[in-house]
């Protein structure tokens, strides 16, 4: 249509339209093959650089030990409040501590913390949700409001009230973090498997007389799992988030522990604030970007286990 | 509407009971002798031994557990919370003191996110795909990414010790009086705050903007001959509104917690920065005052919200 | 003026892209549509007879394009190519509501649920003719009245969830022609509906284009529905007009193997249990991945090598009457 060209203000759409027609127009295009979750996972470039993001800084925690010159509690009284240099990339504390070693292996504890409570919270939430979702009754009917109880609560107020109660360390907080953490998931569990229950397979495998853990925790359960996949990568970012602002307000972690919070609390005196940035930047940076990897992974799982974007 | 507030209010009641108990119980259990919370630290000083005896008996803490709770009960109803543990000045006070400097951040940073949220969501849905989009996507991912505390001490920084554009922290100055002069104390711990809710606005906003595009009422309005202005704003964005405003309900008490970390960060004179002290000092009857406190807000919030969805949305029906 | 052609398609080719693939939904279409006549354009679903609707109205998606042919339409200022005009430009809008009226399928969607009806009513009249707002609300109560909807001023400003289906539907037709427009567009308009209140709709319909001469478009996938409404018909499949005519002449002789597997498939009232009835056999084919020549080529019962050399021509059976098929005039009487 020479003449239809000419007339109508062409615009880049329908330069790559008429490319999309000759290609169909000579026969090159064919059906997509393969797993269509995996592509669209794939042809997310967001979500692949937060996984290249996201394992790189899990790798050089993991190998912290290995990478790190010098030992994070290490203090060194002559070599105080150096800025970044080659013997020191982030620099030295107050304690003339090195910084790069001690986010490295405050990273350790930070992950631990985040992906622990995160798995401990997905563990109780599944167990009591897949099962109360699926039989009801009295159990599930007190879970669903002790759950309501806990999620009244602005989810820090409640977490700061409980470290004031137990104390403060790391196993205590990663405790504090499931107990407050389960109740979305074991919602969230618990109303896909409301819906699940419905559908006609869960009714012919009643109808077999199978046993109703069987039924609840084998066939139904991995069919509500995307969904739980996503939360649990969520919760992940949520907990390494409230470690850092609670140790940073000294009340998470204790302080002799390197973990990113606790390397952050420094930050609390206006004069490291103003006058030493490398003490907090590169500590909150490196947060920032872990926590954004995660939530782009995230993002990605999301989009490819969710049916009903079309792509 | 006054029916459903009474029948909505009932309906909270044993819930609030419930955390009413769950509160006292945490007290009882808690270190700390429940007396010097309910006499008052003058009283206690002048007292030796078996006038403390005499008192807890006179005040009924030897009665049956059940007792004391509901005489606990009756006080806080009254607005009697008991006393501070370390200074000693009735909770009431405290909290009615700083409650307004924790009311005004949070409801300027509430009114930037909803707005801002909203009106960035709205331009990155009809801009779908398009380079604003995407730089919108990116920015919301890192607005709920990044620490609200590392993004305010990042703030203050650029903002107050380099650029000197506005104070550090404090929510005034002695010489100041009106909000106006205080403006200014009140930037930045609002934008801070808000930072993370805009970008959860923004993100919610533009997907359910997304899903009212896509509706086949659109196209009816299109059919009309509206302009596409008024298709997208006053059929779209109107019909888009409803959800949103149930993601903010949802994302109140986010906001609440938030306000902590960030007016101690500001050294904002608030309910959140005397909570961080009052856990500091185990000074348990003010921690749980103010989490019960918190709690309330967080259920007037839901109610809110409901009203909002309600005159939002036709369909929706209180009851 | 009855009879008179007002909107002229010719040869529309419109294609939708999805996923990187081109989907030739309408590919070659024509008809006229004729003040004070009902043309039915029928076919299953996915045969481009909505999206040749939604082209004369202009209200395709954006990945959807008019690649060629011609729409052209008969204002009062002159004839109007509609194909050519921007799609939301002031032009094109300023048609649409005023001389191209269009309802839809499914009234519970097509209304937004967040406005009363009387508001989505009057939005029409403010755009299109200098009423006031006084007279928009009467005149809109007016409109309520005339399609036959009870207690219109209370109706007027309540939510479209308050409303039943069927008076949902005459809501609908309410603001179709709220600006009495020359042409009105149907799409499925009873699909949504239940049987009785379908009947309702299309006395409704069949009022309107008696007293007022608006020419109709119905769009439709029941062949019960063209017998009763249709002036003149055009069966579509996989975006082709397979054939087109007059109403008579279609139903009393259906020249397309298609046509008559249509007629053949659905029960007639009044014969009883031991009519038999023809399913098609197989089903349509993926757009993506069609037959080489005649779409139907694969499902006919009459099907031959020639058949996949191309797309048949048109033949013209008699005067009022076209077909696509090449084996149209021997096949007219019995199979």
């Amino acid at each position: 249509m020479p003449e239809r060209r000419a007339r109508a203000g062409r615009s880049r759409l329908d330069g790559k339209l008429d490319r999309i027609r000759e290609a169909e127009e000579a026969g090159l295009l064919e059906h997509a093959r393969g797993s269509r979750a995996l592509r669209k996972m794939l042809g997310n470039r967001l979500s692949l650089l937060g996984l290249a993001v996201f394992s790189a800084i899990v790798l050089s925690a993991l190998l912290a030990p290995w990478i790190c010159r010098y030992d994070p509690q290490k203090i060194d009284l002559r070599s105080v409040l150096r800025p970044p240099s080659a013997a020191h990339l982030f620099g030295t504390d107050k304690l003339g501590r090195d910084i790069f070693s001690r986010v490295l292996h405050g990273g350790r504890i930070s992950i631990l913390v985040g992906l622990g409570s995160a798995l401990g919270a997905a563990a109780i939430g599944i167990l009591l949700g897949s099962y109360g979702g699926y039989k009801g009754g009295p159990a599930d009917r007190a879970f669903l409001r002790l759950s309501e109880v806990f999620m009244a609560f602005p989810q820090i107020i409640l977490v700061l009230l409980l470290v004031s109660i137990v104390g403060q360390s790391v196993s205590n907080l990663v405790l504090i973090f499931v107990a407050t953490g389960w109740g979305s998931i074991y919602r969230m569990t618990r109303a896909r498997m409301l819906s699940i229950r419905e559908e006609e397979y869960v009714q012919a495998l009643r109808a077999f007389g199978l046993p109703d853990l069987l039924i609840c925790y084998k066939h139904m359960l991995p069919n509500a799992l995307g969904p739980i996949m996503v939360n649990i990568t969520l919760s992940t970012a949520m907990f390494i988030l409230q470690e850092a602002a609670l140790s940073f307000l000294g009340l998470g972690v204790p302080l002799e522990i390197a973990t990113w919070g606790n390397i952050l609390n420094a930050a609390n005196d206006i004069n490291v604030l103003a006058r030493y940035w490398w003490i907090w930047l590169p500590v909150g940076s490196v947060i920032s970007l872990f926590v954004l990897s995660v939530n782009f992974i995230g993002d990605g799982l999301r989009d490819s286990a969710d049916p009903s974007q079309l792509g | 509407m006054i029916a459903y507030t009474l029948r909505r209010f009932l309906a909270l009641a044993p819930m609030m009971l419930l955390m009413t108990f769950l509160v006292f119980l945490g007290l009882e259990l808690t270190p700390g002798d429940a007396v010097s919370f309910i006499a008052g630290p003058e009283a206690m000083a002048n007292m030796d031994g078996s006038q403390l005896a005499a008192l807890r008996e006179s005040l009924g803490l030897d009665d049956p557990f059940l007792a004391r709770y509901f005489r606990w009960l009756g006080g806080v109803l009254r607005g009697d919370f008991g006393y501070s543990l370390t200074s000693g000045v009735p909770i009431a006070r405290i909290v009615a003191e700083r409650l307004p400097a924790t009311l005004e951040l949070s409801a300027a940073a509430l009114l930037v996110s909803t707005l801002l949220g909203s009106a960035l969501g709205l331009a990155s849905a009809l801009n779908r795909g398009k380079a604003l989009d995407q730089a919108l996507t990116v920015a919301g991912m890192i607005g709920v990414s990044v620490p609200e505390f590392f993004f305010g001490l990042v703030s203050i920084l650029v903002f107050s010790i380099e650029l000197k554009w506005l104070p550090v922290g404090g929510r005034t100055r002695p010489e100041y009086l009106g909000l106006w002069d205080r403006l200014p104390h009140l930037v930045l711990p609002a934008l801070v705050l808000g930072v993370s809710m805009t970008a959860g606005v923004m993100r919610y906003a533009r997907a359910s903007m997304l899903d009212a595009l896509g509706k086949d009422f659109m196209r009816t309005a299109r059919s009309k001959g509206l302009p596409e202005a008024r298709v997208d704003l006053v059929h779209g964005f109107r019909a888009a509104l409803a959800p949103i405003a149930v993601l903010i309900g949802f994302r109140l008490p986010m906001l609440i917690g938030g306000s902590v970390v960030i007016e101690q960060i500001f050294q904002w004179p608030g309910v959140g920065s005397e909570f961080l002290a009052a856990v500091r000092g185990q000074n348990y009857p003010l921690v749980m005052t103010i989490a019960l406190l918190s709690v309330l807000a967080v259920l007037a919030a839901s109610f809110l919200v409901d009203l909002a969805t309600a005159a939002l949305d036709p369909r929706v029906k209180l009851s | 003026m009855e009879g008179e052609t007002l909107v002229r398609v010719r040869n529309l080719r419109t294609y939708l892209y999805a996923n990187g693939r081109c989907n030739k939904a309408v590919n070659d279409v024509s008809f006229d549509v004729r003040a004070g006549r009902t043309l039915c354009v029928v076919g299953e679903s996915g045969c481009g007879k909505s999206v040749t609707a939604a082209s004369i109205m202009q209200l395709l998606p954006p990945l959807a394009r008019i690649e060629s042919g011609e729409i052209a339409y008969r204002s009062a200022e002159g004839e109007l190519r509609l194909d050519r005009l921007p799609r939301n430009g002031r032009a094109m809008r300023s048609l649409r509501g005023r001389d191209l009226g269009m309802i839809f399928q499914d009234p519970m969607t097509a209304l937004n649920p967040v406005y009363s009806i009387g508001f989505q009513i009057r939005e029409s009249l403010r755009y299109h003719t200098r009423l006031g707002a006084p007279a928009r609300r009467a005149k809109a109560i007016e409109l309520l009245a005339d399609m036959g909807i009870p207690l219109p001023a209370q109706r007027s400003g309540e939510y479209p969830h308050q409303l039943s289906g069927g008076m949902r539907q005459r809501a609908m037709i309410a603001m179709a022609m709220a600006c009495e427009p020359k042409v009105l567009i149907a799409d499925e308009p009873t699909t949504a509906l239940d049987v009785t209140v379908q009947a309702q709709v299309f006395d409704l319909m069949e009022r309107l284009k008696r007293e007022r001469g608006t020419a109709i478009m119905l769009i439709t996938h029941d062949m019960g529905v063209v017998a009763e409404l249709a002036d003149e018909v055009v069966v579509m499949y996989m975006g082709n007009v397979v054939e087109s005519g007059t109403v008579r002449e279609v139903l009393k002789s259906p020249a397309h193997p298609y046509t008559r597997a249509l007629l053949g498939s659905i029960p007639l009232l009044g014969r009883g249990r031991s009519q038999r009835l023809e399913p098609i056999r197989g089903s349509t084919p993926d757009p993506f991945d069609r037959p080489p020549g005649c779409q139907f080529a694969p499902r006919c019962p009459r099907q031959e090598p020639a058949c996949d050399a191309g797309l048949p021509p048109e033949v013209e059976v008699s005067a009022a009457h076209r077909v696509r098929c090449l084996f149209a005039k021997e096949g007219r009487d019995g199979r």
